[in-house]
Protein backbone atom coordinates (compact mmCIF):
# COMPACT_ATOMS: atom_id res chain seq x y z
CA UNK A 1 0.00 0.00 0.00
CA UNK A 2 1.46 3.38 -0.95
CA UNK A 3 1.77 6.22 1.54
CA UNK A 4 -0.82 8.19 -0.40
CA UNK A 5 -3.31 5.34 -0.32
CA UNK A 6 -2.68 4.77 3.38
CA UNK A 7 -3.20 8.43 4.06
CA UNK A 8 -6.40 8.49 2.03
CA UNK A 9 -7.70 5.38 3.75
CA UNK A 10 -6.83 6.90 7.11
CA UNK A 11 -8.64 10.12 6.25
CA UNK A 12 -11.73 8.16 5.25
CA UNK A 13 -11.70 6.20 8.50
CA UNK A 14 -11.30 9.43 10.48
CA UNK A 15 -14.31 10.84 8.64
CA UNK A 16 -16.31 7.75 9.58
CA UNK A 17 -15.20 7.94 13.20
CA UNK A 18 -16.07 11.63 13.45
CA UNK A 19 -19.39 11.11 11.70
CA UNK A 20 -20.35 8.39 14.16
CA UNK A 21 -19.06 10.24 17.21
CA UNK A 22 -20.77 13.50 16.36
CA UNK A 23 -23.81 11.87 14.76
CA UNK A 24 -23.65 14.01 11.64
CA UNK A 25 -23.72 12.91 7.98
CA UNK A 26 -20.41 11.89 6.45
CA UNK A 27 -20.44 14.81 3.99
CA UNK A 28 -20.32 17.30 6.88
CA UNK A 29 -16.94 15.92 7.95
CA UNK A 30 -14.52 17.95 5.88
CA UNK A 31 -10.69 18.02 6.19
CA UNK A 32 -10.81 21.56 7.64
CA UNK A 33 -13.33 20.68 10.37
CA UNK A 34 -12.34 21.68 13.91
CA UNK A 35 -13.72 21.68 17.43
CA UNK A 36 -16.58 24.18 17.69
CA UNK A 37 -17.33 24.28 13.95
CA UNK A 38 -20.39 22.08 14.41
CA UNK A 39 -22.81 22.40 17.34
CA UNK A 40 -22.25 18.68 17.90
CA UNK A 41 -18.50 19.11 18.34
CA UNK A 42 -18.74 20.68 21.79
CA UNK A 43 -17.14 19.41 25.00
CA UNK A 44 -19.33 16.29 25.15
CA UNK A 45 -18.97 15.73 21.41
CA UNK A 46 -15.22 16.07 21.71
CA UNK A 47 -15.09 13.31 24.29
CA UNK A 48 -17.25 11.13 22.03
CA UNK A 49 -14.68 11.76 19.30
CA UNK A 50 -11.86 10.72 21.64
CA UNK A 51 -13.65 7.50 22.56
CA UNK A 52 -14.34 6.67 18.90
CA UNK A 53 -10.69 7.25 18.03
CA UNK A 54 -9.66 4.82 20.76
CA UNK A 55 -12.16 2.29 19.46
CA UNK A 56 -11.44 2.73 15.73
CA UNK A 57 -7.67 3.03 15.83
CA UNK A 58 -6.64 1.21 19.01
CA UNK A 59 -4.82 4.25 20.36
CA UNK A 60 -4.84 5.28 23.97
CA UNK A 61 -6.03 8.83 24.48
CA UNK A 62 -4.78 10.59 27.59
CA UNK A 63 -5.35 13.99 29.16
CA UNK A 64 -2.52 15.51 27.11
CA UNK A 65 -3.75 14.31 23.74
CA UNK A 66 -7.39 15.28 24.40
CA UNK A 67 -6.42 18.93 24.36
CA UNK A 68 -4.44 18.67 21.12
CA UNK A 69 -6.75 16.59 18.91
CA UNK A 70 -9.11 19.45 18.22
CA UNK A 71 -9.31 19.31 14.43
CA UNK A 72 -9.56 16.79 11.62
CA UNK A 73 -6.03 17.68 10.57
CA UNK A 74 -4.60 17.34 14.10
CA UNK A 75 -6.23 13.92 14.41
CA UNK A 76 -4.89 12.84 11.02
CA UNK A 77 -1.36 13.92 11.88
CA UNK A 78 -1.52 12.25 15.29
CA UNK A 79 -2.71 8.96 13.85
CA UNK A 80 -0.14 9.06 11.04
CA UNK A 81 2.64 9.52 13.55
CA UNK A 82 1.26 6.97 15.95
CA UNK A 83 2.20 3.39 14.98
CA UNK A 84 -0.89 1.67 16.33
CA UNK A 85 -3.02 4.38 14.79
CA UNK A 86 -1.51 3.92 11.33
CA UNK A 87 -1.69 0.17 11.21
CA UNK A 88 -4.68 -0.97 13.21
CA UNK B 1 -33.42 2.71 63.53
CA UNK B 2 -32.51 -0.90 62.66
CA UNK B 3 -29.33 -0.28 60.64
CA UNK B 4 -28.02 -2.85 58.20
CA UNK B 5 -24.72 -3.25 56.34
CA UNK B 6 -24.34 -4.20 52.70
CA UNK B 7 -21.00 -5.10 51.13
CA UNK B 8 -20.59 -4.63 47.37
CA UNK B 9 -17.67 -5.60 45.13
CA UNK B 10 -17.44 -3.16 42.20
CA UNK B 11 -17.83 -4.64 38.72
CA UNK B 12 -14.79 -2.57 37.74
CA UNK B 13 -12.18 -1.42 40.21
CA UNK B 14 -12.60 2.22 41.15
CA UNK B 15 -9.40 4.11 40.27
CA UNK B 16 -7.88 5.77 43.32
CA UNK B 17 -8.27 9.23 41.81
CA UNK B 18 -12.02 8.64 41.47
CA UNK B 19 -12.79 7.26 44.94
CA UNK B 20 -13.86 10.64 46.32
CA UNK B 21 -16.03 11.41 43.29
CA UNK B 22 -17.75 8.01 43.34
CA UNK B 23 -18.24 8.25 47.09
CA UNK B 24 -19.99 11.61 46.76
CA UNK B 25 -22.35 10.18 44.11
CA UNK B 26 -23.34 7.20 46.28
CA UNK B 27 -25.32 9.69 48.38
CA UNK B 28 -27.79 9.94 45.48
CA UNK B 29 -28.23 6.23 44.80
CA UNK B 30 -30.97 5.37 47.27
CA UNK B 31 -32.57 7.24 50.13
CA UNK B 32 -32.16 4.22 52.39
CA UNK B 33 -28.37 4.66 52.36
CA UNK B 34 -27.15 6.27 55.57
CA UNK B 35 -23.44 6.23 54.82
CA UNK B 36 -20.93 4.65 52.44
CA UNK B 37 -17.30 3.62 52.68
CA UNK B 38 -15.01 2.72 49.77
CA UNK B 39 -11.85 0.73 50.46
CA UNK B 40 -8.56 2.55 49.70
CA UNK B 41 -7.94 0.15 46.79
CA UNK B 42 -11.37 0.89 45.33
CA UNK B 43 -12.35 -2.78 45.28
CA UNK B 44 -14.99 -2.85 48.00
CA UNK B 45 -17.92 -0.69 49.08
CA UNK B 46 -19.71 -0.95 52.40
CA UNK B 47 -23.10 0.72 52.65
CA UNK B 48 -24.89 1.43 55.89
CA UNK B 49 -28.65 1.20 55.31
CA UNK B 50 -31.61 2.42 57.33
CA UNK B 51 -33.05 -1.09 57.45
CA UNK B 52 -32.31 -4.61 56.18
CA UNK B 53 -33.47 -5.18 52.60
CA UNK B 54 -35.29 -8.12 51.07
CA UNK B 55 -33.25 -10.05 48.49
CA UNK B 56 -34.94 -8.43 45.49
CA UNK B 57 -34.52 -4.92 46.90
CA UNK B 58 -30.90 -5.63 47.73
CA UNK B 59 -30.25 -6.74 44.14
CA UNK B 60 -31.84 -3.58 42.78
CA UNK B 61 -29.76 -1.43 45.11
CA UNK B 62 -26.58 -3.27 44.11
CA UNK B 63 -27.46 -2.78 40.45
CA UNK B 64 -27.80 0.96 41.01
CA UNK B 65 -24.45 1.14 42.78
CA UNK B 66 -22.77 -0.79 39.98
CA UNK B 67 -24.35 1.58 37.45
CA UNK B 68 -22.70 4.52 39.18
CA UNK B 69 -19.33 2.79 39.28
CA UNK B 70 -19.31 1.57 35.70
CA UNK B 71 -20.53 4.89 34.38
CA UNK B 72 -17.85 6.85 36.21
CA UNK B 73 -14.91 4.48 36.30
CA UNK B 74 -14.97 2.33 33.15
CA UNK B 75 -12.61 3.83 30.62
CA UNK B 76 -12.00 6.85 32.85
CA UNK B 77 -9.10 9.02 31.76
CA UNK B 78 -6.77 9.89 34.57
CA UNK B 79 -6.88 13.67 35.06
CA UNK B 80 -3.81 15.78 34.58
CA UNK B 81 -3.32 17.45 37.96
CA UNK B 82 -1.61 20.78 37.65
CA UNK B 83 -0.62 22.71 40.76
CA UNK B 84 -0.28 26.45 40.16
CA UNK B 85 0.50 27.41 43.76
CA UNK B 86 1.26 25.42 46.87
CA UNK B 87 1.24 27.24 50.21
CA UNK B 88 -0.23 24.42 52.25
CA UNK B 89 2.78 24.37 54.56
CA UNK B 90 2.31 27.93 55.80
CA UNK B 91 2.34 27.80 59.60
CA UNK B 92 -1.05 28.51 61.17
CA UNK B 93 -1.78 28.54 64.90
CA UNK B 94 -4.97 26.46 65.21
CA UNK B 95 -5.43 22.71 64.84
CA UNK B 96 -8.88 21.73 66.12
CA UNK B 97 -12.29 21.61 64.48
CA UNK B 98 -13.88 25.06 64.88
CA UNK B 99 -17.41 23.70 64.51
CA UNK B 100 -18.09 22.75 68.17
CA UNK B 101 -16.82 26.13 69.33
CA UNK B 102 -18.96 27.90 66.72
CA UNK B 103 -22.01 26.01 68.01
CA UNK B 104 -21.05 26.67 71.66
CA UNK B 105 -20.73 30.40 71.00
CA UNK B 106 -24.03 30.55 69.14
CA UNK B 107 -22.10 31.63 66.05
CA UNK B 108 -23.91 29.14 63.88
CA UNK B 109 -27.40 27.80 64.17
CA UNK B 110 -28.49 24.82 62.10
CA UNK B 111 -31.95 25.26 60.63
CA UNK B 112 -31.86 22.05 58.57
CA UNK B 113 -29.28 19.92 56.78
CA UNK B 114 -27.07 22.31 54.85
CA UNK B 115 -28.93 25.42 56.07
CA UNK B 116 -27.26 27.55 58.74
CA UNK B 117 -27.56 31.04 60.14
CA UNK B 118 -24.27 32.78 60.91
CA UNK B 119 -23.52 35.01 63.89
CA UNK B 120 -21.52 38.24 64.26
CA UNK B 121 -18.01 36.77 64.18
CA UNK B 122 -18.56 34.80 60.98
CA UNK B 123 -20.46 37.68 59.42
CA UNK B 124 -17.63 40.12 60.16
CA UNK B 125 -15.08 37.62 58.92
CA UNK B 126 -17.01 37.22 55.67
CA UNK B 127 -17.22 41.01 55.39
CA UNK B 128 -13.43 41.20 55.79
CA UNK B 129 -12.95 38.75 52.94
CA UNK B 130 -15.60 40.54 50.91
CA UNK B 131 -13.64 43.79 51.15
CA UNK B 132 -10.69 42.01 49.61
CA UNK B 133 -12.79 40.43 46.88
CA UNK B 134 -14.36 43.81 46.11
CA UNK B 135 -10.85 45.29 45.88
CA UNK B 136 -10.02 42.56 43.39
CA UNK B 137 -13.15 43.38 41.38
CA UNK B 138 -12.33 47.10 41.49
CA UNK B 139 -8.83 46.40 40.19
CA UNK B 140 -10.52 45.17 36.99
CA UNK B 141 -13.06 48.05 37.02
CA UNK B 142 -15.74 45.35 37.31
CA UNK B 143 -19.28 46.72 37.16
CA UNK B 144 -21.49 45.74 40.10
CA UNK B 145 -24.61 43.66 39.51
CA UNK B 146 -27.37 42.24 41.69
CA UNK B 147 -28.87 38.97 40.53
CA UNK B 148 -32.03 37.19 41.69
CA UNK B 149 -32.01 34.09 43.84
CA UNK B 150 -34.47 32.41 41.47
CA UNK B 151 -33.60 31.35 37.96
CA UNK B 152 -36.00 30.26 35.21
CA UNK B 153 -35.97 26.56 34.34
CA UNK B 154 -35.72 27.41 30.64
CA UNK B 155 -32.44 29.23 31.29
CA UNK B 156 -30.83 26.20 32.88
CA UNK B 157 -32.26 23.96 30.17
CA UNK B 158 -30.67 26.15 27.50
CA UNK B 159 -27.16 25.58 28.86
CA UNK B 160 -27.57 21.85 29.50
CA UNK B 161 -27.56 22.17 33.28
CA UNK B 162 -30.23 19.50 33.77
CA UNK B 163 -28.06 16.85 32.13
CA UNK B 164 -24.86 17.86 33.87
CA UNK B 165 -26.05 18.47 37.45
CA UNK B 166 -29.56 17.01 37.95
CA UNK B 167 -28.71 15.68 41.39
CA UNK B 168 -28.04 19.07 42.95
CA UNK B 169 -31.02 21.04 41.63
CA UNK B 170 -33.37 22.88 44.00
CA UNK B 171 -36.83 23.67 42.70
CA UNK B 172 -39.06 26.62 43.54
CA UNK B 173 -42.83 26.69 43.16
CA UNK B 174 -45.94 28.24 44.71
CA UNK B 175 -49.56 27.36 45.31
CA UNK B 176 -51.77 27.44 42.25
CA UNK B 177 -53.53 30.80 42.22
CA UNK B 178 -56.92 29.42 43.19
CA UNK B 179 -58.81 30.69 46.22
CA UNK B 180 -60.10 27.26 47.25
CA UNK B 181 -56.60 25.79 47.08
CA UNK B 182 -55.11 28.68 49.03
CA UNK B 183 -57.82 28.52 51.70
CA UNK B 184 -57.39 24.76 52.04
CA UNK B 185 -53.65 25.22 52.44
CA UNK B 186 -54.01 27.95 55.02
CA UNK B 187 -56.34 25.83 57.11
CA UNK B 188 -54.60 22.47 56.86
CA UNK B 189 -50.91 22.97 56.14
CA UNK B 190 -48.69 21.38 58.76
CA UNK B 191 -45.36 19.61 58.94
CA UNK B 192 -44.99 16.01 60.08
CA UNK B 193 -42.30 14.78 62.49
CA UNK B 194 -39.78 14.69 59.63
CA UNK B 195 -40.48 18.28 58.63
CA UNK B 196 -42.42 17.27 55.52
CA UNK B 197 -45.24 19.61 54.56
CA UNK B 198 -48.51 17.65 54.25
CA UNK B 199 -49.60 19.23 50.99
CA UNK B 200 -50.35 17.20 47.84
CA UNK B 201 -48.07 18.10 44.95
CA UNK B 202 -51.04 18.87 42.70
CA UNK B 203 -51.76 21.96 44.78
CA UNK B 204 -48.51 23.47 43.56
CA UNK B 205 -48.06 25.26 40.29
CA UNK B 206 -45.92 23.62 37.57
CA UNK B 207 -42.24 24.23 38.20
CA UNK B 208 -40.90 27.05 36.06
CA UNK B 209 -38.22 28.29 38.41
CA UNK B 210 -35.34 26.94 40.42
CA UNK B 211 -33.08 28.30 43.11
CA UNK B 212 -30.00 29.53 41.34
CA UNK B 213 -26.96 27.23 41.46
CA UNK B 214 -24.44 29.89 40.42
CA UNK B 215 -23.98 33.64 40.19
CA UNK B 216 -22.35 34.13 36.79
CA UNK B 217 -25.12 32.39 34.82
CA UNK B 218 -27.35 35.41 35.39
CA UNK B 219 -24.85 37.69 33.68
CA UNK B 220 -24.55 35.35 30.70
CA UNK B 221 -28.33 35.31 30.26
CA UNK B 222 -28.37 39.10 30.58
CA UNK B 223 -25.92 39.25 27.67
CA UNK B 224 -27.69 36.63 25.54
CA UNK B 225 -28.32 37.52 21.88
CA UNK B 226 -26.10 40.59 22.13
CA UNK B 227 -22.89 41.81 20.57
CA UNK B 228 -20.37 42.76 23.23
CA UNK B 229 -18.50 46.05 23.33
CA UNK B 230 -14.93 45.92 22.05
CA UNK B 231 -13.47 45.95 25.56
CA UNK B 232 -15.59 43.00 26.73
CA UNK B 233 -17.61 42.91 29.95
CA UNK B 234 -16.26 42.63 33.47
CA UNK B 235 -18.75 42.34 36.30
CA UNK B 236 -18.98 41.37 39.94
CA UNK B 237 -21.85 40.15 42.08
CA UNK B 238 -22.53 38.25 45.25
CA UNK B 239 -25.48 35.92 45.51
CA UNK B 240 -27.17 33.01 47.19
CA UNK B 241 -26.47 29.69 45.49
CA UNK B 242 -28.15 26.36 46.03
CA UNK B 243 -26.70 22.91 45.44
CA UNK B 244 -28.37 19.98 47.13
CA UNK B 245 -25.75 17.52 48.34
CA UNK B 246 -27.84 14.85 50.10
CA UNK B 247 -25.77 12.92 52.66
CA UNK B 248 -22.72 14.98 51.75
CA UNK B 249 -24.14 18.10 53.41
CA UNK B 250 -21.77 18.74 56.26
CA UNK B 251 -21.38 21.73 58.58
CA UNK B 252 -20.12 24.87 56.84
CA UNK B 253 -17.93 22.77 54.58
CA UNK B 254 -20.79 21.67 52.35
CA UNK B 255 -23.95 23.76 52.48
CA UNK B 256 -27.16 23.52 50.50
CA UNK B 257 -27.63 27.30 50.63
CA UNK B 258 -24.41 29.29 50.41
CA UNK B 259 -23.16 32.59 49.09
CA UNK B 260 -20.64 33.20 46.36
CA UNK B 261 -18.79 36.33 45.30
CA UNK B 262 -17.79 36.24 41.68
CA UNK B 263 -15.76 38.40 39.34
CA UNK B 264 -16.88 37.59 35.81
CA UNK B 265 -15.15 38.13 32.47
CA UNK B 266 -16.87 37.99 29.08
CA UNK B 267 -14.95 38.74 25.91
CA UNK B 268 -12.27 37.26 23.69
CA UNK B 269 -10.35 34.14 24.67
CA UNK B 270 -7.22 36.15 25.47
CA UNK B 271 -9.22 38.70 27.48
CA UNK B 272 -10.78 36.00 29.66
CA UNK B 273 -7.66 33.89 30.14
CA UNK B 274 -5.39 36.85 30.86
CA UNK B 275 -7.80 38.31 33.41
CA UNK B 276 -8.30 34.95 35.07
CA UNK B 277 -4.55 34.64 35.48
CA UNK B 278 -4.12 38.23 36.71
CA UNK B 279 -6.90 37.62 39.25
CA UNK B 280 -5.08 34.54 40.51
CA UNK B 281 -1.84 36.46 40.90
CA UNK B 282 -3.57 39.30 42.75
CA UNK B 283 -5.30 36.87 45.10
CA UNK B 284 -1.96 35.19 45.71
CA UNK B 285 -0.81 38.49 47.23
CA UNK B 286 -3.96 38.81 49.32
CA UNK B 287 -3.68 35.29 50.69
CA UNK B 288 0.00 35.79 51.47
CA UNK B 289 -0.79 38.96 53.39
CA UNK B 290 -3.27 37.14 55.64
CA UNK B 291 -1.11 34.03 56.01
CA UNK B 292 -3.68 31.69 54.46
CA UNK B 293 -2.52 28.10 53.88
CA UNK B 294 -3.83 26.82 50.55
CA UNK B 295 -3.04 25.32 47.19
CA UNK B 296 -4.35 26.13 43.70
CA UNK B 297 -4.75 23.02 41.58
CA UNK B 298 -6.70 21.85 38.56
CA UNK B 299 -10.10 20.38 39.28
CA UNK B 300 -13.42 19.44 37.73
CA UNK B 301 -17.03 20.28 38.48
CA UNK B 302 -19.16 17.62 40.22
CA UNK B 303 -20.95 16.41 37.09
CA UNK B 304 -23.53 13.69 37.59
CA UNK B 305 -22.67 10.12 36.68
CA UNK B 306 -23.92 10.10 33.08
CA UNK B 307 -21.79 13.07 32.09
CA UNK B 308 -19.03 12.80 34.65
CA UNK B 309 -16.46 10.75 32.77
CA UNK B 310 -16.51 12.86 29.63
CA UNK B 311 -17.02 16.30 31.10
CA UNK B 312 -14.47 15.83 33.88
CA UNK B 313 -11.89 14.55 31.39
CA UNK B 314 -12.58 17.48 29.08
CA UNK B 315 -12.22 20.03 31.90
CA UNK B 316 -9.02 18.39 33.01
CA UNK B 317 -7.51 18.17 29.54
CA UNK B 318 -8.17 21.82 28.77
CA UNK B 319 -7.33 23.01 32.31
CA UNK B 320 -10.61 24.88 32.54
CA UNK B 321 -10.95 24.91 36.31
CA UNK B 322 -8.54 25.55 39.14
CA UNK B 323 -9.65 25.32 42.74
CA UNK B 324 -8.31 27.23 45.72
CA UNK B 325 -8.06 24.47 48.30
CA UNK B 326 -7.57 25.71 51.86
CA UNK B 327 -5.91 23.54 54.47
CA UNK B 328 -8.13 22.20 57.23
CA UNK B 329 -5.52 21.31 59.88
CA UNK B 330 -7.98 19.50 62.15
CA UNK B 331 -8.62 16.79 59.56
CA UNK B 332 -5.36 16.97 57.63
CA UNK B 333 -7.33 17.72 54.53
CA UNK B 334 -8.26 20.56 52.20
CA UNK B 335 -11.48 22.34 51.31
CA UNK B 336 -12.28 24.12 48.05
CA UNK B 337 -12.98 27.75 48.98
CA UNK B 338 -12.85 29.28 45.53
CA UNK B 339 -12.09 28.64 41.89
CA UNK B 340 -10.70 30.18 38.74
CA UNK B 341 -12.87 29.09 35.82
CA UNK B 342 -12.79 29.30 32.04
CA UNK B 343 -15.76 28.04 30.01
CA UNK B 344 -14.26 28.54 26.55
CA UNK B 345 -17.07 29.77 24.25
CA UNK B 346 -19.67 27.40 25.73
CA UNK B 347 -22.00 30.16 26.96
CA UNK B 348 -21.17 32.38 24.00
CA UNK B 349 -22.37 29.70 21.58
CA UNK B 350 -25.36 28.46 23.57
CA UNK B 351 -26.63 31.94 24.41
CA UNK B 352 -25.55 33.74 21.25
CA UNK B 353 -23.23 36.21 22.99
CA UNK B 354 -21.03 37.59 20.23
CA UNK B 355 -17.83 39.53 19.95
CA UNK B 356 -17.80 42.55 17.61
CA UNK B 357 -16.36 40.31 14.86
CA UNK B 358 -19.38 38.02 15.14
CA UNK B 359 -17.65 35.06 16.77
CA UNK B 360 -18.94 33.58 20.04
CA UNK B 361 -17.70 35.26 23.23
CA UNK B 362 -15.62 33.41 25.77
CA UNK B 363 -16.45 33.52 29.47
CA UNK B 364 -14.72 32.91 32.76
CA UNK B 365 -15.15 33.72 36.40
CA UNK B 366 -13.35 33.84 39.69
CA UNK B 367 -15.60 32.58 42.47
CA UNK B 368 -15.26 32.52 46.24
CA UNK B 369 -17.48 30.52 48.62
CA UNK B 370 -17.92 32.95 51.49
CA UNK B 371 -19.02 30.56 54.24
CA UNK B 372 -16.33 28.07 53.31
CA UNK B 373 -13.50 30.57 53.28
CA UNK B 374 -14.56 31.96 56.66
CA UNK B 375 -14.77 28.43 58.06
CA UNK B 376 -11.37 27.49 56.65
CA UNK B 377 -9.88 30.67 58.09
CA UNK B 378 -11.18 29.83 61.57
CA UNK B 379 -9.91 26.28 61.15
CA UNK B 380 -6.42 27.70 60.52
CA UNK B 381 -6.37 30.67 62.90
CA UNK B 382 -8.91 29.84 65.62
CA UNK B 383 -10.85 32.17 67.87
CA UNK B 384 -8.06 34.02 69.67
CA UNK B 385 -8.03 37.06 67.45
CA UNK B 386 -4.78 38.35 68.93
CA UNK B 387 -3.13 35.45 67.08
CA UNK B 388 -4.62 36.47 63.77
CA UNK B 389 -2.50 38.28 61.20
CA UNK B 390 -2.62 42.05 61.90
CA UNK B 391 -4.40 42.75 58.63
CA UNK B 392 -7.30 40.50 59.65
CA UNK B 393 -7.70 42.06 63.10
CA UNK B 394 -9.66 44.83 61.40
CA UNK B 395 -12.82 42.90 62.11
CA UNK B 396 -12.31 43.59 65.85
CA UNK B 397 -12.76 47.29 65.22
Amino acid sequence: MTELALSSDLAQRIREALSLALQVPLDEITPDLAFGDLPQWDSMGHMEVMMRLEEFFGVEINADTIATLTSFEAIRQYLENHPSGATS
Amino acid sequence: MNLSMLKIYPAVAIPVHLIGEVHSKLAYVDERIVSAQISPAGDQIVLELKQPLADGEQLRLEEKVQRVIVSMAQGAIRPKVQVLEDHLDRPTPFTTDPLPELVHRGEISREADGIYTLGPLLTRLIDAFERRFLDLAASFSAQPYRFPTLIPARYLERVGYFRAFPHSLSFATHLTPDLDQIDAFAENAACDEHGNLNVPMQRFAPIQTLLSPAVCYHLYFTLADQILPQQGVTATAVGNCFRYESLNLQSLERLWNFTMREVIFVGSKDFVLENREVARQRMQGVFEEIGFAYRVESANDPFFIGEFRKQAAFQSAFQLKYEIRARLPFKNSTLAVGSYNYHQDFFGRHLNIRLPDGTPAHTGCVAFGLERIAFAYLAQFGFDQTRWPPSMQEILQ
